[in-house]
């Protein structure tokens, strides 16, 4: 059943948002179907809807993520290109020459195979350390530019090194814990290294700016793999002062806001 | 200073990056990655609230952009949005152990946003209004909208959750999107 076009915009805003019961969401879903009008808007309230998302801070997730994807992607690129062609067997011919000279050749021909999957197991095997190698240079290549550009930011004048220690009353687990902001304000860029231990498991780290007016600013979520140390570039809104930095334990996916204890802190002196 | 290198990835636009994914670029697709991964991540760990199996999602529809990257149609809609889109479908179908959606998403979601999320920067910007649209709803309408986002529930898994009337839920829903759209688009 179709229903007339929708009179208030707010339904398409809670059709994207997925808030319509079964019955009313098939019915607007067939009057969409057949309007582009309806359906033009629907695509403008999905996207009204979907910047919802911000309202969690940005999680940086764990390197291995791009690694594997990046991985993922150069051995799809490589391939083989196409995967076995499945020959439907012929008919067999009942007797004859034909049978007689199958039974003479299929000790060759079992072998010919049994040879062709041996090779194309090498030739698999080559294209995978292919793709490895080409994966590494990806990986060297980006860790390169991003080495450079640290570098860069170090040598600008405008850029601050902020140390960050564990406070008195820190849980013991985070004693060791320390890292370094770089901190370039003119730009927004900052850089992130140090070291904590691992989150607890409903737990993640998260990073901030504290601005000397306002509301602190998250800086990035991210989650420490044991004995690893954390590294992050984010780039953050330009020509904001900062008064401190400071890393918080929140919940998993990180917060709005701080509302865990501050396990590391360094001040701009 | 930021290297021409980087600072040329981060100025091509959405569009012209898929276009080298077509061509099989994969810097393409790292620069994508890097430009959009922390946005995603952000929205599939607030729903799952499990780190391995939001990674396992974001990988998924990377590869998937990767193979079907000429189906979108930048005319037609945001990358941005798309991915944001699809990101909360897919934890919402996790959380629901329901089927994976399709391979078809591509070209069937059609997403528009308003703002250019091209930068991190203009990221920011939106994260700072959205968080304080939200900050200035009256707290059950931002709870009915965050249960509704966040948790994929529809109005009567709402009243149920909550134990309100239907009829307030949906009262509530309704002014807090019209309340929203004014605040965040106007």
């Amino acid at each position: 059943m179709s229903i007339e076009h929708p009179t208030r915009m707010e339904d398409f805003d809670l059709y994207a948002l997925g808030a319509l019961d079964d019955a009313e969401r098939r019915a607007f879903e067939s009057h969409v179907a057949s309007c582009a009008e309806c359906a033009e808007k629907v695509a403008e309230a999905r996207g009204r809807v979907a910047i919802l998302a911000f309202a969690s801070p940005p999680v940086a997730p764990s390197p291995g993520v791009k690694e594997t994807l990046m991985r993922q992607v150069i051995a799809s690129a490589e391939g083989p290109g196409g995967s076995f062609a499945h020959a439907k067997p012929e008919p067999a011919a009942d007797g004859g020459i034909f049978a007689r000279w199958w039974a003479a050749l299929l000790p060759v021909a079992t072998a010919f195979a049994l040879a062709t999957v041996l090779l194309w197991l090498h030739n698999e095997q080559l294209n995978r350390q292919l793709a490895d190698l080409r994966n590494t240079i990806t990986q060297q290549k980006q860790e390169l530019a991003e080495t450079r550009h640290q570098a860069d930011l170090i040598a600008e004048r405008e850029t601050m090194v902020v140390p960050l220690w564990s406070q008195k009353g820190t849980p013991e687990s985070h004693a060791e814990g320390h890292a370094r902001v770089l901190y370039n304000a003119k730009e927004g860029m900052m850089t992130y290294d140090g070291w904590l231990p691992s989150a607890p498991a409903d737990k993640s780290y998260q990073l901030w700016l504290v601005p000397m007016n306002g509301a602190p600013i998250s800086a990035g979520v991210f989650n420490p793999r044991n004995g690893e140390m954390s590294h992050m570039m984010m780039k953050l809104p330009a020509g904001v002062t900062a008064k401190e930095f400071a890393v918080s334990l929140e919940p998993v996916g990180g917060m709005p806001h701080p509302t865990g204890p501050m396990v590391l802190v360094g001040p701009i002196s | 200073m930021v290297t021409a290198e980087k600072r040329a990835e981060l100025k091509a636009t959405d569009a012209s990056l898929i276009h080298r994914i077509v061509q099989r670029d994969e810097s393409a697709l790292a620069a994508l990655y890097d430009r959009y991964a922390g946005m995603l991540s952000s929205v599939l760990n607030r729903i799952l609230r499990d780190t391995q199996a939001a990674e396992e999602i974001l990988q998924d529809i990377f590869y998937q952009l990767w193979r079907n990257a000429a189906q979108f149609d930048s005319s037609r809609g945001s990358l941005s949005g798309w991915l944001l889109v699809i990101a909360r479908n897919r934890a919402l179908s996790r959380l629901r152990r329901h089927n994976p959606a399709s391979g078809d998403e591509l070209s069937e979601n059609t997403v528009v946003v308003a703002s250019n999320l091209e930068s991190s920067v203009a990221q920011q910007q939106l994260m700072s209004k959205v968080i304080s649209a939200l900050d200035n709803l009256p707290k059950e309408q931002r709870a009915a909208i965050e249960l509704a986002y966040f948790e994929g529930l529809t109005h009567s898994e709402i009243a149920q959750r909550t134990g309100d009337p239907l009829g307030t839920v949906k009262t509530r829903l309704r002014s807090a999107v019209e309340t929203l759209k004014r605040d965040l688009h106007s």
